[in-house]
């Protein structure tokens, strides 16, 4: 079988000559790729996002069926969009599964696939994760905020009485669960501050606040939220595969009245 | 003032001023049927207010059980689900309702089908490794086929379903146990740890005590558990 690049962790020139009208990211690239894209006036589609109304089982035919379901989706939106390019970020601010995805991508699609590795350690702040705004429009503004190169506006913090780890879920149904008091921990404020592979950060939780561990069904950092849980004083841990079942919603509902989460 | 425990195979209906609650097969339930506090898979549609079952069971459990930390596990006809107390507040909850499909609801089927009387079979000492009630029926048909006796190779099966339960419980050194299942000898014996059957009323003292409704623990279970 000849050489396909497969081997390359990142694509060793990440600038795209024009003509680049409209590209897809998948995870969270540099800030100097996003900065670029900025500047040139390049539309950005967030493809870890759900973009497509098409059926999901179309990435079965290029993906397990028993994997990331945002991945999955991340797949589907590249088949289904017309893109000029896609920016897929396969260091330790994505996942392996990213990595291979990439080769997946690039066998697949005739848009050039350039695999970036971000390393970017300026924090951004994480205004957002400690608002009091609803859960659901935090997450939506933090997903939307990684196709920008420049800070959110400033936002007043309050006082969390529940607290979400983890990733953007696919689904994001489970989020209207919450009160506007959950404070966002985990890679999805690694997202805001724009430094996706600060372990450190995505570490980090409050153990005054009953959280939700969460993480996609089949992602490795199940393993990240159930060690974090297990070392919580009032935790639950969740994954959730491509839709929200009854019985997480109900697991979450239940463990927020129980443990003071929904005051 | 009614409640209603609407689950998949029977509900549990109690109207405290008429008497003890009863207990009619969800298929037979009269239509028109209304409550004022539900809990169940059909809750939403015939309480005027539903609890989540999972708070049901935890209240249930608060009204029951006198202890700061211990593990209530229920076992219904479709799922399984465990609530988990250390001193005083809430440390764990679990809600099986893919993998721990239809395990009450396949046991019940197999009595019928065989017809067996679970009070007279003893727990055996081998096991399947049983994670989904429809899939494990094939263990069962493939030991009778390989000369286990029926009655023996359902009594696998169903040891198989209370180690699963228990495995998913956290393998706890004591469980309380609430839901029909909690009747059946052969399921309850079959649990390597000690198990405190508390019948199948708990979820209705759970919302008993959602409503505010005083009555004390052991109101529907003879003494209560502690």
């Amino acid at each position: 079988m000849a050489a396909t690049g497969f081997h390359l962790r990142a694509t060793p020139d990440w600038r795209l000559p024009p003509p680049l009208r409209r590209v897809g990211i998948v995870g969270i690239p540099p800030l100097a790729v996003i900065r670029d894209l900025n500047d040139r006036g390049v539309e950005i589609h967030d493809l870890d996002a759900l973009l497509v109304a098409a059926d999901l089982e179309e990435s079965v035919a290029h993906l397990p069926r028993v994997y990331c379901a945002i991945l999955r989706t991340a797949v589907l939106n590249a088949l289904r969009l017309e893109l000029d390019a896609i920016y897929i970020d396969v260091g330790p601010g994505k996942c392996d599964g990213a990595f291979q995805v990439a080769a997946v991508l690039a066998e697949t699609l005739p848009i050039p696939v350039v695999r970036t590795v971000n390393d970017d350690t300026r924090p951004f702040g994480v205004p957002l994760c400690k608002s009091r705004l609803p859960l659901l429009e935090k997450f939506q503004r933090i997903t939307e905020g990684v196709k920008m190169a420049d800070p959110g506006p400033p936002l007043s913090s309050c006082v969390p009485t529940a607290g979400f780890w983890g990733v953007p879920p696919r689904d994001f149904s489970i989020l209207s669960l919450f009160p506007d008091t959950t404070h966002v921990y985990g890679w999805t404020r690694c997202m805001e501050n724009k430094t996706p592979a600060d372990a450190g950060l995505e570490a980090f939780c409050n153990p005054e606040v009953p959280t939700v561990f969460f993480a996609q069904s089949f992602c490795a950092k199940t393993a990240l939220a159930r060690l974090l849980a297990g070392r919580h004083p009032r935790a639950l841990c969740l994954d959730v595969d491509v839709h929200t079942g009854s019985s997480a919603r109900a697991k979450v509902e239940a463990f927020l009245e129980l443990t003071g989460g929904r005051r | 003032m009614i409640f209603g425990d609407f689950g998949t195979s029977y509900c549990k209906l109690w109207e405290p001023e008429a008497g003890p609650p009863r207990v009619v097969a969800t298929k037979d339930l009269p239509p028109g049927v209304r409550v004022d506090w539900a809990t169940g898979h059909n809750g939403k549609r015939l309480g005027a207010r539903c609890v989540n079952e999972l708070i049901a069971l935890a209240r249930g459990g608060e009204r029951l059980i006198a202890e700061p930390s211990y593990l209530l596990l229920d076992c219904g006809s479709r799922d399984i689900k465990f609530i988990r107390y250390q001193d005083g507040g809430v440390a764990d909850m679990g809600w099986n309702a893919e993998c721990g499909a239809s395990m009450g609801f396949t046991i019940e089927l197999l009595a019928r089908y065989y017809d067996l009387d679970y009070r007279r079979i003893a727990v055996p000492g081998k096991t399947f490794s049983v994670t989904c009630g429809v899939l494990g029926m094939s263990h069962i048909f493939d030991a009778v086929i390989g000369g286990v006796p029926v009655a023996e190779a359902v009594a696998r099966f169903v040891k198989g379903i209370a180690l699963n339960a228990y495995r998913f419980a956290g393998s706890p050194a004591r469980i309380y146990l609430s839901g029909g299942l909690s009747d059946n000898p052969l399921f309850v014996g079959s649990f390597p740890c000690e198990v405190v059957p508390l019948g199948r009323f708990v979820l209705l003292e759970g919302l008993a005590a959602a409503a505010g409704r005083t009555g004390g623990a052991g109101e529907l279970t003879a003494g209560g558990a502690a």
